[in-house]
């Protein structure tokens, strides 16, 4: 809800803001340039406004002088807005817009969408869920066991006898029973072939049911706690507003802990087949992954034991790496990986609730017996994967956007360290996976760095002085960029004509952010005073090399999936974004840079960390898990390594937008009009 | 109804540019059809071949490719002259050797100033072949431009990496540039479009898809002009409908199949009917993929081609 309309003068541009929104925020997300380079943190003091009139907030600060500040001098990135407002850019950041011959034009920057809209049409009936029980004491004339009690009970009461447990449940059963006078809550976990007894507690805990979903990239690793009792709340009172927080708890990411042994898929298996280096890489990823638990339980206030289960989404060599299974041949043709099933219980094919699937299933696990720190009966749900090189990320992605149940034609891509593609709907799936590098997540890039605090996330250029207006993420002190920052960088660098469309600096711009450094030319984002390292932060020529790469691979792979489903672009009814490269995607900025087909806005969905976002859906909907086994089973993997046009598409989208202009006509006339 | 045959429907033309000044300048490109595929289409200029001169006695010449310049070859204006007083060259190709850095290293001053003698003694158009190092064309082919001032001529290579520098100096000495690209058509699309967004004008420029000799690549270059014309011609690609030139002496006459003498090896026959007839067979093929200019070296050889471009042109 938009409530004050801010005015931004001399131009006379309208933006609309809410209460308390950061001014600087307001003018990016406008396309209103002002001069900005510490990232919003109000440290550089360059981001000056005048408040003509209206309701702004914003401290004293040591770059605005009294006198200046009496006149209504702020620092844009100080100051929020709480009621219609006047803004007067200053001279020095106002750009001649007649001379561009073009108008400021509303941004079309995605934020991540939630998993509420996507959730429609799937009701929230877990696979591992809590019952609580009062079982009838024993007695002189009803002194059957303890077991054929808990039996009585679930075909009493819910009608089941497809029911198994296992030894230790039922070590400590009987004490338990009668320790919690005969009340008690049973976790029971079902799958195809029944229920399971997972664990039985004193006392009825159905309130405290919760899970930790994880997205297992290979350089971060996501997690999340939900909170599945609350879970069913919402789903009766169609609550709530934010999809992706939708009964989160607490959300938490670090590095994944094996990135000292490679830093991707191929240098792990590597080091896997050293000795003791399999077990090295499990220890370290499930280090990683209890070190997130513990702190997330902190953060929750939540107890170990009430987790009832963790799932796990990540890419083929990390899931074999999770369980400990070798994943050598993944990188030896034919590339056969040791399995693509899910942990889940499901099976592929055939299946309902009570008949079983048939084929091979894998019943989900206790967490701790890979060694996960968390408590003795929690299980360990996995996303099954396609092939060696689309993995449970993407089928957690392709469930999580909903596209397999879409009747249009949807194109999902994963922008990681990997750039995997799926193209299709209901009745069909392909996929490819191109090796795109992973410069979106900052790797290859000089001062590149994941999506967190400091992290340069938008950045405008003025179109004639080049000076840079820049947003970091929590306004933090500029640290490096990440993949969104570098969007916007390479964009402008482009409209600003700093570069050729070969990626190429102009040598003889009038500006000394362009200059000769140790790795050849680059551009100064921010000067070191202002940065958090005290260095430069600079994007240079091979940056923008390894970015051009990286677009060039994920659309030449697109395109690939498009021509042997004989499509094209433009028959396509959604492209779903997804991959941690930043908040936001800006759609038209990564136009400029043909990383993304120019189409109509409205078709593009930014979903974030897909994988993440399936994981949750596992968590919630048992019917996913089984729908997840079914859609990986039946997605069709094009190898690109084996299609003789990658190579030449790779090499066409090797440009700035790309070599046939014709693709990006929006995009040409737009650099027509700036250069 | 009586039989047809199919014809192709061609969309797009080849550019069609004049190298040189005055009365014998020359014009390339401008079909509308494949090469000599003329029942389909215009055709109007065959392909052009230009006479190599190298710009400094060369060293590793076979007997019998020296022979016919023997008495010119220490002097690259007498050598000029020749090729188009006594074998009726067209056109020139001064091959700048001796200022590539991996060779003599000849300072670009004294290989400008061959450049200058030359291109006032002739009346035919020049071309002007760097050193393919992109440095030191940077440079020199600055120079070279500037020198030939109102001569028209076509300068190269220009790479990805040094089309900014020669480029500008063509466009103001209204020179022709000639765009080198690796074998490959989205790189060679790619840097035609550099050009036009430098400002050099779409009739000054010629394509340089790379040349590989017979037997040692030819096929590679042949797939890429074919597939150049095809997107020019076809597939309306604007940026592709430049004519093509193939530097090919150099390739050819490098080979060892064209070194080999009779009595090395006895089954390879007579080297210089053997050579001469490679260079034909190379530049016949290339002109049959879509080539406009083709520099060669042996007299023989560009007669025979000569010769049969003329057959295919009646």
């Amino acid at each position: 809800m938009l409530v004050y309309t801010i005015k931004f003068m001399p131009e006379g541009y309208e933006a609309a803001a809410n209460d308390g929104d950061n001014l600087l925020e307001i003018a990016m997300r406008s396309d209103v340039y002002i001069n900005a380079s510490c990232g919003g943190n109000g440290t550089c003091g360059k981001c000056r406004v005048k408040i003509v009139e209206g309701q702004v907030r914003a401290p004293m600060h040591s770059k605005v002088s009294r006198e200046d500040y009496d006149a209504g001098v702020r620092l844009a990135c100080m100051t929020t807005v709480h009621g219609n407002a006047v803004v007067e850019i200053p001279p020095e950041s106002q750009v001649d817009r007649a001379a561009l011959g073009r108008k400021a034009e509303i941004r079309h920057i995605l934020s991540v969408l939630g998993d509420r809209d996507l959730m429609r049409g799937w009701g929230v009936d877990p696979a591992v869920t809590k019952l609580y029980m009062e079982l009838k004491e024993p007695s002189a004339d009803d002194n059957v066991s303890d077991l054929r009690r808990l039996e009585r009970e679930f075909q009493t009461k819910y009608g089941r006898t497809d029911i198994a447990i296992d030894l230790p449940v039922l070590k400590t059963l009987n004490r338990t029973l009668r320790e919690a006078g005969w009340k008690v809550t049973a976790t029971v976990m079902e799958t195809d072939r029944g229920i399971g007894i997972v664990n039985v507690e004193p006392g009825n805990t159905e309130a405290r049911d919760y899970s930790i979903v994880f997205d297992i990239g290979t350089t971060t690793i996501c997690a999340q706690i939900l909170d599945l009792a609350n879970c069913s709340v919402v789903k009766v009172a169609e609550r709530g507003d934010n999809g992706l927080d939708l009964c989160t708890v607490a959300e938490l990411s670090d590095y994944n802990g094996q990135i000292r042994y490679g830093d991707d898929v191929i240098a792990r298996i590597m080091y896997s087949r050293k000795k003791g280096g399999l077990e090295k890489l499990q220890k370290a990823l499930v280090k990683t992954m209890n070190g997130l638990i513990k702190e997330l339980l902190g953060m929750g206030g939540i107890r170990a034991e009430d987790i009832t289960h963790i799932v796990c989404a990540g890419n083929t060599t990390m899931t074999h790496l999770l369980l400990g299974i070798n994943p050598k041949d993944i990188m030896l043709a034919p590339y056969t990986p040791a399995m693509t099933a899910g942990v889940s219980g499901f099976g592929a094919s055939g299946g309902t609730e009570r008949s079983g699937a048939s084929g091979i299933i894998i019943p989900p696990f206790r967490a701790k017996e890979i060694g996960i720190a968390l408590n003795e009966h929690g299980r360990l749900f996995v996303s099954p994967c396609v092939s060696s090189y689309v993995g449970g990320d993407i089928v957690a992605g392709v469930i999580g956007s909903g596209m397999f149940r879409e009747e249009g034609i949807s194109l999902y891509m994963d922008i990681g360290t990997n750039g995997e593609i799926v193209l299709g709907n209901r009745d069909w799936l392909m996929c490819a996976s191109c090796s795109a590098g992973p410069a979106f997540e900052g790797g290859g890039i000089k001062f590149g760095m994941r999506a967190g605090t400091g992290a340069i996330e938008q950045v405008k250029i003025h179109p004639s002085t080049f000076e840079p207006m820049v947003l970091t993420i929590g306004k933090a002190q500029p640290a490096g960029i990440c993949g969104s920052g570098l969007i916007d960088i390479v964009a402008g660098l482009i409209e600003t004509g700093l570069i050729d469309q070969n990626g190429k600096f102009r040598r003889d711009c009038d500006t000394a952010r362009v200059r000769h450094g140790e790795d050849g030319y680059e551009y100064v984002i921010c000067y070191a005073p202002e940065t958090t390292a005290g260095r430069d932060i600079v994007i240079t020529e091979v940056d923008i090399d390894n970015l051009v790469r990286t677009k060039a691979a994920v659309y030449a792979g697109c395109k690939v999936l498009l021509d042997n489903a004989g499509l094209s672009y433009g028959e396509l009814e959604k492209v779903i974004i997804a991959g941690g490269f930043g908040h936001y995607i800006d759609i038209e900025r990564a136009q400029v840079i043909g990383l993304l087909p120019e189409l109509p806005m409205e078709r593009f969905i930014f979903v974030g960390n897909g994988s993440l976002l399936g994981a949750r859906l596992f968590s919630f909907s048992k019917d996913l898990l089984r729908e997840a086994e079914r859609v990986a089973r039946n997605m069709t993997n094009i190898e690109l390594s084996n299609s003789p046009s990658f190579m030449d598409e790779f090499v066409a989208a090797m440009f700035l937008p790309h070599t046939d202009q014709d693709l990006f006509p929006g995009v040409m006339k737009r650099l027509k009009n700036s250069g | 109804m009586a039989f047809e045959i199919p014809k192709i429907r061609y969309t797009g033309k080849i550019e069609e540019i004049v190298v040189g000044a005055g009365q014998k300048a020359v014009r390339v490109g401008g079909s509308g059809c494949y090469p000599f595929c003329r029942f389909e289409g215009e055709m109007p200029n065959p392909p052009k071949i230009a006479f190599e001169v190298w710009d400094h006695r060369p060293e590793d010449w076979q007997e019998w490719a020296i022979e016919p310049y023997r008495d010119v070859i220490h002097d690259p204006v007498a050598w000029a002259k020749k090729s188009i007083d006594v074998y009726g060259a067209e056109m020139i190709a001064l091959q700048l050797k001796s200022a590539d850095p991996n060779g003599m290293d000849r300072p670009v001053d004294e290989a400008v100033k061959v450049v200058q003698d030359v291109v006032n003694a002739i009346d035919v158009p020049l071309i002007v072949w760097g050193t393919a190092n992109d440095d030191k064309d940077a440079d020199l082919l600055r120079k070279a431009a500037e020198v030939c001032e109102g001569k028209n001529v076509a300068i190269g290579p220009l790479s990805e990496k040094n089309y900014k520098q020669i480029g500008a100096m063509a466009i103001g000495y209204g020179q022709v540039v000639m765009a080198s690209s690796p074998i490959d058509v989205n790189l060679a699309k790619q840097l035609n479009i550099l050009l036009g967004n430098l400002g050099v004008p779409d009739e000054k420029v010629l394509m340089d898809p790379t040349t590989g000799g017979l037997g040692y690549g030819l096929e590679y270059t042949y797939s890429v002009i074919e597939r150049d014309r095809m997107a020019a011609l076809t597939q309306e690609d604007v940026k592709l409908q430049r004519p093509i030139v193939c530097n090919l002496a150099h390739e050819v006459w490098k080979t060892k199949e064209a070194r080999l003498k009779r009595e090395d090896d006895e089954k390879m026959g007579d080297e210089v009917k053997r050579s001469v007839l490679m260079e034909s067979v190379a530049a016949m093929t290339l002109a049959f993929a879509g080539a406009d200019i083709l520099i060669m070296r042996h007299p023989e050889s560009a007669r025979l081609v000569k010769e049969m471009i003329g057959e295919l042109m009646k």
